[in-house]
């Protein structure tokens, strides 16, 4: 038994080469022997990932099939149905795959090891968490202000300005978490 | 814009892993020094604007929304390395955090959506910028859009090629549906608000816009 952060460096490990070999595969049963398996061996939280898949994944690629096979059928020259199944039929998978496993790997600890890469990870998570508000903030009160639901050209205009705010407040930002990394010793 | 896993095969995706990987080190290096102190905070402060600014949805007519990029206006104010290295790490937190795009395709994405895009949109700036600079930023906008959506659809027209019964949508049906909406709505949304956000920049005296 493994234990942090090896666990989540194994898994993540796993994870990378396990979606590249998926990425291989184009033959429906091997897809579906390897759905099973999947599903086995998430089976704790499979129907809320399921979900995701439908919801995130589903939809382009067989919307794209679809367009796609109906249009060569308009054309005169109707393509095997098998190839768009087994697109349709990977992505899903891949992505399962993926939001099965990363739920279960904490990218923190995985990271541990690696100072720079640690530090990035949480320096970029903090700044999306913090410039995010800003836009939020600055989304209601742009709602706020209109009488009317906010169209094309007032959200592209409101985005000049927000990421105006943003360059401004993510400069500041960098020069004080510079500052604060100097002062505790990193180089 | 970007590819998902699934749609490309290894015999794609690992060459453009291969092809990025030098890139990214040079652009690292290049733009953002060796002292971690200096380079780690910009690098993520640039990250997570580009994050946010892609979190923005714009509603176009006909019901539908579509997002910006904002990786334009990281080439136009700094260069296109840095904006490189920021939508790489922004497709990489897309992957890791919300399962969007994938892991096996960044390679490609990046390269697209980094570097060939960015890069057109400089070139197109630099390019234009005596003339006008408004329409030179409208431009650079408008056309580094195209040029990395025109890079993602090649890539999946390549596979097509390599092996249709692993990417069944021929070239023919996949530039179409790309470059359609990237031509009439997602192109010019871009465009106007790289124009809106480098000349309030330049009204604020902000960061030397151009």
């Amino acid at each position: 038994m493994l234990h942090e952060p090896r666990r989540s460096q194994a898994l993540l490990a796993t994870w990378a080469v396990s979606v590249f070999a998926l990425s291989a595969l184009t033959d429906l049963a091997a897809l579906a022997m390897a759905s099973a398996a999947a599903l086995l061996l998430f089976r704790r939280g499979a129907l809320r990932e399921l979900r995701r898949v439908m919801l995130a994944v589903v939809p382009l690629s067989l919307g794209l099939s679809l367009a796609s096979w109906t249009w060569l059928w308009l054309l005169g020259r109707p393509p095997p149905v098998a190839p768009f199944a087994a697109l349709t039929a990977r992505t899903s998978l891949i992505a399962f795959v993926t939001f099965s496993l990363l739920r279960r790997v904490d990218l923190l600890r995985a990271s541990a090891p690696f100072p720079t890469a640690a530090r990035l990870l949480v320096l970029c998570l903090a700044q999306i968490h913090a410039l995010r508000l800003l836009v939020t903030e600055s989304a209601l009160g742009l709602r706020s202000r209109l009488p009317r639901r906010p169209g094309t050209r007032d959200v592209v205009q409101g985005s000049g300005a927000i990421t105006v705010a943003l360059l401004s407040l993510s400069a500041r930002n960098a020069r004080d978490i510079g500052d604060a990394m100097r002062s505790r010793g990193f180089h | 814009m970007h590819i998902p896993d699934g749609f490309l095969s290894p015999t794609v995706t690992l060459p453009a892993w291969g092809a990025a990987a030098p890139l990214w080190y040079w652009a690292i290096r290049r733009n953002f020094g060796t002292s971690s102190t200096d380079s780690l905070p910009v690098v993520g402060s640039l990250t997570a604007i580009a994050f946010v600014v892609q979190s923005i949805m714009i509603p176009v007519p006909g019901g539908t929304s579509a997002h910006l990029t904002g990786v334009a206006i990281l080439a136009l104010l700094y260069n296109p390395g840095v904006a490189f290295v920021c939508e790489s790490l922004v497709l990489l937190l897309q992957a890791l955090f919300f399962g969007a795009g994938g892991f096996t395709v960044l390679g490609v994405n990046a390269l697209a959506m980094g570097l060939l895009g960015p890069g057109a949109a400089w070139l197109v700036f630099r390019a234009l910028r005596p003339l006008w600079p408004r329409a030179a930023a409208f431009a650079g906008a408008y056309v580094g859009i195209q040029v990395a959506t025109l890079g993602v659809s090649l890539v999946l027209g390549l596979q097509h090629r390599l092996a249709s019964d692993y990417m069944p949508v021929p070239f023919s049906v996949m530039l179409p549906a790309m470059m359609v909406p990237s031509l009439t709505v997602v192109g010019v949304v871009e465009g106007l608000y790289t124009v809106a956000t480098l000349s309030l920049l330049r009204r604020a005296r902000l960061l030397d816009a151009p």
